[in-house]
């Protein structure tokens, strides 16, 4: 099954490029060049992974990876940034984030970490589905 | 300039450090993203020739386009690197001529990353041609950056923060406009310890608040000399 990805960063020229190199290895990529516009997003879709640039205009990645993580704990995020430091990477990874990686990326690391993800989420919502049949099968009477 | 304390040389010491690391840190991480760009374009056309190896046919036009791409994004990387060049020589001189607009120009040019991630934009065009004092161009730069940071936060729903230089009787004035509840606190910079107090005195320049226009203004008096002992 394809990884359905989302890619956020306020530069527009990268993460066009990136998507159509993405699509080229068998993803399905949306963008997005806001934190705002990318939580509208994450609301109306189900992605399995969130590619974040930290800085940008508005609403910045660290705030984009609570707000994602609040509203879609099983979506993974991946902070793809340069404007990487150890402080940034430690409260992304404490606010969930499955991988910090620094731009340039190549992009077998990328494509590595998007796997991963996927294959983190797809664990998570296995197990909750499987936390509703038990709760199904508690509550029901035979 | 006024000789100053053995304090006020440390408090200025170490907010030049500071300033510096600051506009190295921006450039270096603006830098990156132009060669993230770069790497991605690059790993395109190498895609594109693979899949051209493997027998499809390819526009080459595409190609011209990514290539194209890629030297606008040296181009404007080098812009960058440009600024903070021009940054690091100013360094060198502690008293000399400068053209205040062009370095208003450079210091909103190093800024312009910080201030789009706060949704501003950064306009320089109302500055003063030809105006130029003596002074210490770094001091003054770290100073204009001060006044930035303290005005980004007051610019008003045009989203636009003019910067304007003219001259003055005894030396350049440079204003920062289009603000709003612009208030006398605003003129404190980092606080009476800060170097940008010693450095005021320093430059002999001072720091007002216009309520009324909604300005920051920044005010600074030419030395009579500069280093080499040109008379201004």
């Amino acid at each position: 099954m394809k990884e359905k990805v989302l890619l956020v960063d306020d530069e527009e020229e990268f993460i066009e490029t990136l998507a159509e190199r993405m699509r080229t290895r068998g993803m399905e990529v949306s963008t997005s060049n806001s934190g705002a516009d990318a939580l509208q997003l994450v609301d109306d879709e189900d992605f399995d992974v969130v590619v974040l640039d930290l800085k940008m205009p508005g609403i910045d990645g660290l705030d984009a990876l609570k707000r994602i993580k609040r509203r879609r704990p099983d979506v993974q995020v991946v902070l793809l940034t340069g404007y990487a430091t150890v402080e940034k990477g430690v409260e992304a990874i404490k606010e969930g984030a499955l991988e910090f990686l620094e731009k340039p990326v190549d992009i077998s690391s990328l494509t590595e970490a998007i796997h991963k993800a996927k294959a983190t989420k797809m664990i998570l919502v296995e197990k909750e589905t499987e936390e509703r049949i038990k709760e199904i099968l508690h509550h029901q009477s035979w | 300039m006024t000789i100053t304390t053995a304090e006020d040389w440390r408090v200025i010491s170490g907010e030049s450090l500071r300033f510096f690391g600051e506009m190295s840190a921006t450039v270096s991480h603006e830098i990156r993203n132009k060669l993230a760009v770069i790497n991605e374009k690059a790993g395109l056309i190498q895609d594109i020739a693979l899949a051209m190896k493997s027998g499809r046919s390819i526009d080459p036009d595409r190609l011209e386009v990514q290539a194209g791409k890629i030297i606008d994004q040296i181009r404007q990387a080098n812009q960058i690197v440009g600024a903070l060049s021009r940054l690091g020589h100013s360094v060198n001189a502690t008293r000399t001529r400068i053209d205040v607009a062009e370095l208003v120009g450079l210091v909103a040019e190093l800024y312009g990353r910080k201030a789009s991630q706060a949704e501003i934009s950064i306009d320089t065009t109302g500055s003063a041609v030809g105006v130029s004092v003596i002074t210490s161009p770094f001091l003054l730069e770290d100073l204009i950056g001060a006044c930035i940071d303290v005005a980004l936060p007051r610019v008003d729903a045009t989203r636009t923060m003019a910067i304007a230089s003219e001259s003055s009787s005894d030396g350049a004035i440079v204003r920062f406009q289009h603000l709003e509840g612009v208030d006398d606190s605003d003129t404190q910079l980092g606080g009476e310890h800060s170097g940008f107090h010693a450095m005021l005195a320093m430059l002999g320049g001072r720091v007002v608040a216009d309520c009324r226009r909604g300005e920051l203004v920044l005010e600074i008096r030419s030395c009579e000399q500069s280093e080499s002992g040109s008379q201004l």
